[in-house]
């Protein structure tokens, strides 16, 4: 109650305080219908949020782990190449990632984490990497930071297609095709993605393949916009995706397993623009569906299968263009079946409110405020403020602090037998403080940051030797990022320079021993250099060692080495018309054939290639 | 101004970039003993990230190698290391992928690979020129059960003995297998006798999830059944657990010592007319003429663990020997001195350590 007169007071002070200006609406509806970054943008400016643009999303026709990879501080763990790969966000673990899908949250039900190599990078116009707790606007499971899959409507006249083929190293096929057109009034896109690997690379240095390691996927998107009137917006967003991999044995022991996946994603937005305000309902269905084959052979499958349907209203208000609050209600219904886990229910309802304050050029600031009930526990109430100072033209500060939550899933609840009725879900605060210099040439990011974690859900064996969850151990992360970006040209030479480096210190703080997979160290950086038709790059990833068991001994049986790897491409442009161009891409993974394992036993591939052809008409 | 800045961060990524090179110290490797006649093996599991691995201690508790066989071997075992035979100079080492690992006992040089013709083994027993694997087959499927016979001259599987569900532990007496059948992924009460002469099976009734065996001084079999305990179904599910005393001429039932409803002992060992078995973090024992269950303990296990789960046990010469299991890390040996009753020596093992073996 009081935290809410606080809130209310503020309101009042600075709409009376201020002075008004005015922004055209042109501009403003403009960017509220074709950026769906806006939102992320302006009530999260004291948030460090990276945006990976089209430009590099469609370098290649990667999967979404290789790019965030390469192009973000986040660390993957990957069940050897192109199978299950999880993010670790600030050395916090695979559920702690939360991953908005146009603004709904995918995460699954069953284990609370998205799987990045069932993403085609290239279905999606942006990709945007928030650092930090933001449970407040995104969720259960943003605790380490959130990443956003935007897909944007393209509301003029246009008619462009994209097709790429690829073929590589391993029997790997892609295809890729894209359609967008639409005018003023209505815009349309569909894309459509194969992707096909027989995936036996050797593993070096020894007579052996990576058998049993075959995946094979079909993505589909395709989004409509249409302005029913100048100020009624209609929207909807589709995505299907079935996937069949085989499941690789390790350097060990061989594998007979095989694993489906079907996820299906729709959503229905209404947007009604005002001078002041805009309003959004939104309908989504979700459903994910898994079965696992302990035997390729075999028929014998155990399956789940999750579904949930939302309905979310977001109502964002601008007072004076100084003051924007935002309110959002969200009801979500969810329902499970199983073979290990029955047929579980869950309904929940959230409540948020979010304002953001500008002061002036230099200083901007918000306050969050988020409240979930839901049926089968008790949610925290969750908060956050953060602010952004502009020192200079050259130099901003921004800080933030945040509490955050993670709810427990259906496997852990529900999994037969283990399954612990009694979890509570994971609370977590977090503060960060970040710096950006912006020489034009070159741009200098820095944060530190802070994460404590209580009660966090642990699968243990218990005293009978059964494995069950259990909210159990305490955990901090500190840390440190750096991102560097420099551009050069002279002439008709343009090189461009990124770099991202991390250090993770994440500590069981009842052991105080390092969590496992988590690096002390990771760095990645690229250089690309453009000459006329001509484009090539240069990446060089390098990952410091990690432990895999608790008590964090240094030996081959209980730790990985740190790696590093290198990726060459080059591509040329033919542009035979004005509508038609041609391009032939080529790349190079593995330049230095280096032997490394991301996740123990599982040994990554050897050098490889790929040629990629890309028509765009 | 703006030089100078630049120059310094690049400076500061580069220290940063150099610096990960030097943060991991290779710890150094055990020398291998090379001479493991006179002492204990531990098989260690291991989980889907580490290898299982086999940890030796001399008798003398003084001398501990762990990852033995890939320290001989320069490989690894495989994932899911089920158990060890001993037959003659060779150990028999049972991997759950479908592996048997034939290596010198007294050296650990491995000599053959068997991995063809089983499918999820789990024990091995010798009788003659033959080995007897039980082999759960799928898991899934309750009828695919079988006991793989393989011709110990050429390490092939020549034949195999379909039996129930989840056959787990096999002891060989008297041209005769005893088969304990745990049930795998279900639950099953059956102890299978099968001839060797005729591959002909016999079936004991017994308390649910028979696992552990052993003969005592009057050559009986005494079967160590931990009963049903599916706590999570709605409503829970229990069977009584006991300890049944076999009469292998007539496969007779002699005595059935049943526990209370809500005791589950999973562990059992014998030595010198003591039977003792573990419930509860607590060792019990009785003499094998007794017809009563004990109603004290004779110690309680003190495991250092956040999280204990007692995995295994033996006995010899009045020494207790105990596994605290951990799947995350290196496991614990717990050993014990049954004349004074206390414990003498923890050590860190292998991963997942379950069953322990006198070489």
């Amino acid at each position: 109650m009081k935290k809410n007169s606080l809130l209310l007071l503020i309101i009042i002070n600075s709409f009376c305080g201020l002075a008004q200006t005015t922004m055209t609406d042109s501009i403003q509806k403009l960017d509220v219908v074709t950026l769906s970054d806006v939102k992320l943008k302006k009530y999260n400016s004291g948030f460090k949020v990276s945006i990976l643009n089209d430009s590099i999303i469609n370098k290649s026709t990667s999967s979404l782990t290789r790019l965030l990879a390469l192009n973000s501080n986040i660390y993957f763990k990957e069940f050897g190449s192109g199978m299950l790969s999880s993010p670790s966000f600030r050395g916090t673990n695979s559920s702690q990632t939360a991953v908005m899908w146009n603004g709904i949250n995918i995460n699954s039900q069953l284990n609370g984490q998205t799987d990045f190599n069932n993403e085609i990078a290239s279905n999606y116009s942006s990709i945007a990497i928030r650092s930090g707790g933001g449970s407040v606007q995104y969720g259960s499971g943003a605790i380490g930071g959130s990443v956003h899959l935007n897909n944007t409507l393209k509301f003029s006249n246009h008619f462009e297609n994209n097709l790429r083929i690829a073929y590589g190293s391993f029997n790997t096929e892609k295809i890729n095709y894209l359609l967008s057109t639409g005018n003023s009034k209505w815009t349309t896109s569909i894309g459509l993605s194969y992707l096909d690997s027989k995936n036996d690379y050797k593993f070096l240095g020894t007579d052996r393949r990576n058998e049993n390691g075959a995946f094979n996927s079909v993505n589909l998107t395709a989004n409509l916009g249409y302005f029913i009137s100048e100020n009624n917006i209609l929207k909807l967003y589709h995505n299907s995706y079935t996937g069949n991999r085989n499941l690789p044995g390790t350097i060990a022991s061989a594998s007979r397993e095989k694993y489906e996946s079907d996820n299906l994603r729709s959503l229905l937005e209404w947007t009604y623009l005002s001078k002041n305000y805009n309003s959004k309902l939104k309908i989504a269905h979700l459903s994910e569906t898994y079965r696992y084959f302990t035997n390729t052979d075999s028929n014998l499958f155990s399956f789940g299968k999750a579904r949930s349907l939302i309905v979310k209203h977001d109502f964002d208000y601008t007072f004076s263009n100084v003051i924007n609050v935002r309110s959002v209600l969200d009801y979500t219904n969810i329902k499970g079946i199983g073979s290990s886990f029955g047929s579980p229910k869950r309904d929940a309802f959230s409540a948020t409110l979010i304002l953001n304050h500008k002061v002036g050029d230099k200083l901007n600031y918000g306050f969050n405020i988020r409240k979930d009930y839901t049926t089968e526990f008790k949610s925290p109430l969750v908060l956050s403020a953060d602010a952004k100072y502009d020192v200079s033209k050259k130099y901003t500060i921004k800080l933030n602090g945040s509490k955050n939550f993670r709810v427990p899933t259906f496997n852990d609840l529900y999994w037969q037998p283990g399954g612990n009725l009694d979890l509570k879900p994971e609370t977590s605060y977090q503060g960060d403080l970040g710096q950006i210099l912006d020489l034009r040439a070159a741009t200098f990011t820095f944060n530190a940051y802070y994460i404590r974690t209580s009660n966090m859900i642990q699968w243990r064996p218990n005293d009978s030797g059964l494995w069950s969850p259990i909210n159990v151990n305490n955990a901090e992360s500190y840390g440190t990022e750096l991102e560097f970006m420099a551009k050069h040209n002279f002439a008709s030479h343009y090189f461009n320079f990124k770099a991202n480096y991390s250090y993770t210190v994440s500590k069981d703080l009842d052991t105080g021993k390092q969590l496992v997979y988590v690096p002390f160290h990771k760095g990645n950086t690229t250089l690309t250099y453009n000459y006329k038709k001509v484009t090539a790059y240069y990446q060089h990833n390098i990952i410091g060692g990690v432990f895999t068991t608790e008590d964090n001994i240094n030996s081959s049986f209980f730790s990985l080495d740190p790696y590093d790897v290198a990726n060459l491409g080059f591509s040329y442009t033919f542009a035979s018309n004005l509508d038609t161009n041609y391009s032939l891409g080529l790349e190079a993974n593995n330049i230095y054939n280096k032997y490394y394992e991301n996740v123990a036993l599982r040994p990554m591939p050897n050098r490889n290639y790929q040629i990629q052809l890309t028509i765009k008409f | 101004m703006k030089l100078s800045k630049l120059a310094f961060l690049a400076l500061l990524i580069g220290t940063i970039f150099t610096s990960c090179e030097s943060v991991d110290d290779a710890v150094e490797q055990e020398e291998p003993l090379q001479s493991y006649e006179n002492g204990i093996f531990i098989s260690g599991e291991g989980s889907t990230s580490v290898s299982g691995s086999v940890s030796f201690l001399s008798n003398d508790l003084s001398n501990l190698e762990n990852e033995v066989y890939s320290n001989v071997n320069d490989e690894l075992l495989g994932n899911y290391f089920q158990s060890i035979g001993f037959n003659g100079d060779l150990a028999y080492l049972v991997v759950d992928s479908g592996n048997i690992v034939i290596v010198n006992r007294s050296t650990f040089e491995k000599q053959e690979i068997i991995s063809t013709g089983l499918v999820t083994p789990r024990y091995i027993a010798f009788s003659g020129n033959r080995g007897y694997v039980t082999n759960w087959g799928d898991p899934n499927i309750a009828t695919d059960d079988f006991i793989a016979v393989i011709n110990l001259n050429s390490n092939i599987v020549e034949t195999i003995i379909p039996v129930d569900e989840g056959p787990e532990q096999v002891l060989a007496k008297d041209g005769k297998l005893y088969v304990s059948h745990k049930g795998g992924f279900n639950v099953n009460n059956k102890i299978s006798v099968i001839n060797v002469s005729d591959d002909t099976v016999n079936t004991i009734i017994v308390n649910d999830a028979p696992d552990e065996m052993i003969f005592d001084a009057s050559g009986n079999l005494i079967v160590l059944s931990s009963g049903k305990n599916l706590f999570w179904e709605m409503p829970p599910v229990e069977t009584e657990a006991s300890i049944t005393k076999i009469n292998v001429s007539d496969n007779s039932i002699l005595s059935n010592l049943v526990f209370p409803v809500g005791s589950h002992p999973s562990l059992m060992a014998y030595e010198n007319g003591t039977i003792y078995y573990i419930l509860n973090d607590e060792l019990y024992g009785f003499q094998d003429i007794e017809t009563t269950l004990p109603s004290t303990s004779l110690l309680s296990l003190d495991p250092t663990s956040t999280a204990p789960f007692m995995y295994g046990m033996s006995v010899k010469n009045d020494r207790l020997f105990v596994t605290d299991a951990s799947f995350t890390g290196q496991s614990e040996l717990l050993i014990y001195d049954l004349n004074l009753m206390i414990k003498i020596k923890t050590l860190d093992v292998a991963l997942g350590a379950s069953k322990i073996y006198f070489n």
